[in-house]
């Protein structure tokens, strides 16, 4: 049952993703670029409208939530961002992105998924010399925004989604070039 | 209400529904877990050998079929589009040929896995679903992914305008 709905939540995500032009790579690029703000808005108004959706169900049906937070190993969730925002300026993609643009037609997403599939072979084949000395590297484990402040997770939801949703409606869409 | 903020509620609670009922969304684990079925195939002692083959596990599993999912979605979305196959978009200014795009899909796709392996996620698993969870990696990444993005992109269009 789980796949099947793993199958349905992947759908409603690939006609989303498609309908905003996430996996649109010249979209992308205006966005990284600063020309236009529209992906960066979607995804700011998605964190926020999960964070306060997820922690306002947890109130009232906790056993219902499948929370899997992941570890903040510092230097690796770090670098793994600075490489990962390389190709993300450099191919306009994601890993999620890229297949929804396959689906789509784009001939360019199949390159980005072969790349895709050579990076983790690569990272596979160098996981045990090279990439878990780094992970072991001021490893916090699986720490939250609630932890770091101490208070119910509902009330940094609530602050943090109010903030995220202020600053998607004060930030101009299209943004002027000097 | 403009088109992206509404799309961008429905995924919010897309995500949050997700976490209902199976787990946080994820993409960028189903690559390695591709490579480890395929080397259950051709290599089964350097697949139950490696660590990080182990630990990722099989490919019956909700992500799976999330990933599948993206694929048909992307499909069906499409529909509503008037131009059926989208031509190949050359996004930063002054490329010159497919050619050129093709081999900087295929690094850029490169990077994103090693990083996002590296990291324990991608946009879908650590930016989106670990930011709802007010996950602090999810923070560190998403400042990293932007701080390299927009560096890039800029450094891109930097270099291609002046004619090059």
């Amino acid at each position: 049952m789980a796949n099947i709905f793993g199958l349905l939540v992947g759908i409603a995500m690939g006609v989303l993703i498609q309908r905003v032009r996430a996996s649109s790579p010249a979209m992308i690029l205006q966005n990284l670029r600063l020309e236009n703000l529209i992906i960066i808005k979607f995804m700011a108004t998605t964190i926020a409208v999960g964070m306060i959706a997820v922690y306002t169900l947890n109130v009232f049906v906790p056993d219902a939530m499948h929370f899997d937070i992941k570890p903040t190993y510092l230097v690796g969730v770090a670098l793994g961002g600075l490489i990962f925002g390389v190709g993300f300026g450099l191919g306009g993609y994601c890993p999620g992105t890229c297949v929804v643009a396959i689906g789509e037609g784009r001939k360019d997403a199949w390159f980005a998924l072969g790349g895709g599939v050579v990076g983790a072979l690569a990272f596979t084949l160098v996981y045990t010399t090279a990439i878990e000395p780094i992970i072991a590297l001021l490893d916090y484990g699986k720490i939250t925004v609630q932890d770091l402040v101490n208070l119910p997770a509902i009330v940094p939801a609530l602050v943090i989604g109010a903030l995220f949703l202020v600053v998607v409606k004060v930030l101009p869409t299209y943004v002027k070039q000097a | 209400m403009p088109n992206w903020a509404s799309l961008g509620i429905i995924f919010g609670l897309v995500g949050a529904a997700s976490i209902v009922l199976f787990g946080p969304i994820g993409v960028s684990g189903t690559y390695p877990r591709l490579i480890g079925e395929v080397a259950q195939v051709l290599n089964p002692a350097y697949a139950e050998s490696n660590p990080y083959l182990v630990r990722m596990g099989g490919l019956f599993r909700p992500e799976t079929f999330l990933v599948i999912g993206l694929l048909i979605g992307g499909f069906l979305g499409a529909r509503k589009d008037s131009v059926r196959a989208p031509k190949v978009e050359l996004p930063h200014a002054g490329t010159s040929s497919n050619g050129r795009r093709y081999t900087e899909a295929f690094l850029a796709g490169f990077l994103l896995l090693f990083g996002a392996r590296l990291a324990g996620g991608c946009t879908s698993g650590l930016i989106i679903s670990g930011m709802q969870q007010l996950s602090i990696a999810g923070f560190v990444f998403a400042g990293g992914v932007f701080a390299t993005g927009i560096g890039t992109a800029k450094f891109m269009q930097a270099i291609r305008v002046g004619g090059n």
